[in-house]
């Protein structure tokens, strides 16, 4: 238990590697809250566009305390205007590869800011409620009787069978309800990214959503939530940097 | 008696970092002149953090608690919270789940904190936030019964379990 599961890496051997929070639109106010790592975050600014870094760490690991600070700067900048933030633990090699890429990448990166201005990312979850099945049961007819026979000859074998009915059961209804959040959702946003969902996870949803309708979103987010609480129980997270709303890898044409 | 308490359901819960890791780490830009450093031990944080503790045991706890519930009258009964926590469920669910969602914590605290000078205590991520996506899937943990509750959840620290049963399970 004491060895750890994970090997630091180290990072590129550089000296001038820099850590990069995102882009923004030139002119922003330099974030004040430290970088990943404790470093001091500083602006570089070429081509109209400003790129938030700081000196990279010696290895970075996705410890609690960074990826707080990659998204403290990120939300510092996020409320100043339109943001790109990067994936955690992008590096850039030197400080002129990045400045060459932002000339490179101009007109990209500023539709992209663009795209996203005015705008924040809301990500909604839901899970599924366990205690639900007492009227699934009674409303399913066959749950019903399979429930009865269950009872009246009761083993470990029926057992097992009527709650793993059961339990799809419940999945099903709130998948249902994911379904009709996502449905009721969509339309407010500007655009929707669905994100992975599991058994227990059915819902997971990040929405674009203009600034001035956040406040709408969350009022119908809190309605779905009243409407199937008893199925689905909802989150959301927000507002954020638009991680999904980016292009994740800005030229794919290259220079 | 153990109320279940439809506003705590209802209520969108606040987002925590957990809420938005897969955000941080998975969105987001990356730009191909750039170096993604590669997060050793990340990819398995992934999956290990949206383990779900859906077995045989869930199954059977659920059986349990729909035997109990009144199917040939349409009682209005709510929910079923305290089904959950049956002389039964306890019985045969608990330690296996218990154990899934220990060694779970333990791994995903070590990816995110390797061992570490002592000031990382704070660092507090994987163990709250981790065993609290875990016990999503574990309905009798969920704070939702609370005061009521309190002395199961005390039972369910790992470190009270008996060992002899752990290893009785096992077999």
């Amino acid at each position: 238990m004491t060895a750890p599961a994970t090997t630091p890496i180290t990072a590129s051997p550089a000296l001038a590697a820099l850590y990069v929070y995102g882009i923004t639109p030139a002119g922003v106010r330099t974030p004040r809250s430290p970088g990943v790592d404790g470093a001091p975050v500083r602006l570089l600014t070429g081509s109209g566009l400003c790129a938030a870094v700081s000196d990279a760490p010696v290895r970075i690991r996705p410890r609690r305390r960074d990826l707080l600070a990659h998204q403290a700067v990120l939300d510092e900048l996020a409320a100043q205007g339109p943001l790109l933030p990067m994936r955690f633990a992008v590096l850039s090699p030197r400080p002129d590869t990045l400045l060459s890429q932002l000339r490179a990448d101009a007109a990209h990166l500023s539709r992209q800011l663009d795209d996203v201005r005015g705008c924040v990312e809301l990500n909604v979850k839901g899970t599924v409620v366990p205690g639900h099945f007492a009227d699934l049961v009674r409303r399913d007819e066959k749950l019903r009787n399979l429930a009865l026979r269950t009872r009246r000859r009761p083993d470990y074998e029926a057992n097992v069978r009527l709650g793993e009915a059961l339990a799809h059961g419940v999945r099903r209804e709130a998948r249902r309800a994911a379904r009709d959040v996502l449905e009721h959702l969509t339309p407010l946003a500007v655009r929707t990214v669905r994100g992975t969902t599991d058994d227990e996870q059915v819902l997971s949803a990040s929405f674009l959503v203009r600034s001035a309708d956040e406040q709408p979103f969350r009022q119908a987010v809190d309605a779905r939530a009243r409407e199937c609480g008893g199925r689905l129980a909802l989150s959301v997270t927000g507002p954020l940097p638009c991680y999904s709303f980016v292009d994740p890898s800005p030229s794919p044409t290259g220079r | 008696m153990i109320t279940y308490d439809d506003e705590v359901v209802c209520a969108p819960r606040a987002g925590t970092l957990y809420d938005v890791l897969e955000l941080i780490l998975d969105r987001g830009m990356v730009i191909d002149v750039f170096v993604r450093v590669s997060l050793v031990g990340i990819e398995i944080l992934k999956v290990d953090a949206r383990i779900v503790v859906a077995s045989v045991d869930t199954y059977l706890r659920f059986a349990e608690a729909c035997n109990r519930l009144d199917l040939e009258h349409d009682v209005r009964s709510k929910t079923v919270p305290e089904m959950f926590g049956s002389p039964v469920a306890k019985t045969i669910g608990r330690a296996g789940a218990k154990r899934t969602a220990r060694s779970l914590t333990d791994k995903v605290r070590d990816i995110l904190t390797p061992e570490e000078e002592a000031a990382e205590e704070e660092e507090a991520l994987p163990r709250e936030h981790t065993r609290e996506r875990a016990e999503r899937g574990r309905p009798p943990q969920r704070p939702r019964t609370r005061p009521a509750a309190r002395p199961r959840d005390e039972d369910d620290r790992p470190r009270s379990r008996p060992r002899r049963r752990t290893e009785t399970e096992d077999q």
